[in-house]
């Protein structure tokens, strides 16, 4: 009997073990193989390490401005609808240092925007195709619409003409480079998009995203001229 | 998916909670009780942690969201934490161990009721992020409540479980 019994523990003990030691690796595998980034991954001309591999506006302007972003988050697209504007006005007169981290929490999808925006940036034509993505933005999350294809005619119907841009998209230059952009998100604590920092204060959620006025006075405040 | 297993969950726990009060009442309902219990507090944990598994980012996201821990160590705890409940959830199925994966899982509830609490306490508006997604909601979105809830009614069934590890079909002999 005492043996019987014996017999059947060392069965369920085996499968205990089996099983822990197979979620366990399963786990780490799984974890480990999504955030490694290859050693050669391309990083895009206006990224910089130092800015947790955003992309960088004004390098030298002394107020800077982090905004970290995911192309289809709809917030984001209300977000860019009310202070896209003013954004754009930082970057082209040169007021701020803008740093733009494009996220990809969301999914596949995510990754091709972000890899379009980084190729658009090499060409010059960020801030256009990033508006133009937004202005574009599928209802639905990874739905399939949102292909290499489509964001490569964002792309060009923005102007971007460089013979790259359609390498670039279509092999995802730039796919690597988003896990860098997530890890430093993780490292900052980044957990919801958008989520922009001035001088690396972050703003009032409640009050000062949505409302352009207040937008526009925190950056004044923080010594936008 | 994400709706879906919470909508079934939100069913499936009162259901879960309602016998639990009969069954302590009559005791030869024991054996089943704790079967339909493993089927509950298993089911969920491991379709919560399936349903996150998958995307690195996202959990961690919704771990940091709750300003509890560093950013690293909620990081990893996001990471880390739907494997844990994957293989928690697979051993109270399968019936093994079930006193002390019942208590692990009646652990981890106490710890996801204290978490969503305090963010509820200090005002933050965010999303338990149990089933995925996860992260800061608006001010008005907030099912700490129901959230709460649930939890506190997963716990009870792995305490029960702790209490009374023996059912009908399972692993442990």
């Amino acid at each position: 009997m005492a043996e019987a019994k014996k017999k059947d523990n060392f069965v369920r003990n085996l499968i205990v073990v089996s099983v822990v030691v197979i979620v366990a690796f399963t786990g780490i595998y799984k974890v480990s193989s999504n955030k490694k980034v290859n050693a050669n991954a391309a990083i895009p001309k206006a990224a910089s390490a130092s800015e947790g591999y955003g992309l960088v506006y004004n390098p030298s302007a002394k107020v800077k401005i982090d905004i970290f972003e995911d192309f289809q988050c709809p917030i984001c697209q209300t977000f860019e609808g009310i202070n896209n504007k003013y954004i754009n006005d930082l970057v082209k007169s040169g007021k701020a240092k803008v740093v733009f981290h494009p996220m990809t929490f969301i999914g596949p999808e995510s990754i091709l925007a972000a890899n379009m925006s980084a190729c658009a940036a090499d060409s010059g034509k960020f801030l256009e195709a990033h508006a133009n993505i937004y202005a574009n933005q599928p209802s639905k999350e990874n739905s399939g619409t949102m292909t290499n294809n489509y964001l490569f005619l964002l792309g060009t119907s923005v102007g971007i003409t460089d013979s790259s841009f359609s390498k670039c998209v279509n092999e995802g230059k730039y796919a690597d480079w988003t896990k860098l952009v997530e890890a430093d998100a993780a490292k900052r604590g980044v957990n919801a998009t958008p989520t922009v920092f001035v001088n690396g204060k972050e703003l009032d959620r409640n009050t000062q995203y949505m409302d352009p006025e207040k937008f526009k006075k925190a950056m004044t405040d923080a010594g936008v001229k | 998916m994400k709706v879906l297993a919470e909508a079934l969950t939100n069913i499936l726990v009162p259901l879960g909670f309602i016998f639990l009060l009969v069954s302590l009442k009559k005791k030869s309902l024991q054996p089943i009780a704790t079967l339909f219990f493993r089927i509950i507090v298993g089911g969920v944990l491991l379709t919560a942690g399936y349903l996150k598994a998958g995307n690195n980012a996202e959990a961690r996201m919704a771990v940091q969201a709750y300003k509890i821990l560093p950013n690293t160590l909620a990081a990893n705890l996001g990471y880390a934490l739907p494997w844990i409940e994957i293989a928690v959830g697979i051993l109270i199925l399968l019936g093994a161990f079930v006193k002390y994966s019942g208590l692990v899982a009646a652990l981890l509830m106490a710890i996801f009721v204290i978490a969503i609490s305090q963010a509820w306490a200090r005002g933050l508006s965010i999303d338990c992020g149990c089933f995925g997604g996860g992260g800061k909601v608006a001010a008005g979105q907030t099912k700490y409540l129901q959230e709460i809830a649930r939890d506190t009614g997963l716990m009870a069934l792995g305490i029960y479980l702790f209490r009374n590890p023996r059912g009908i079909l399972g692993l442990d002999k």
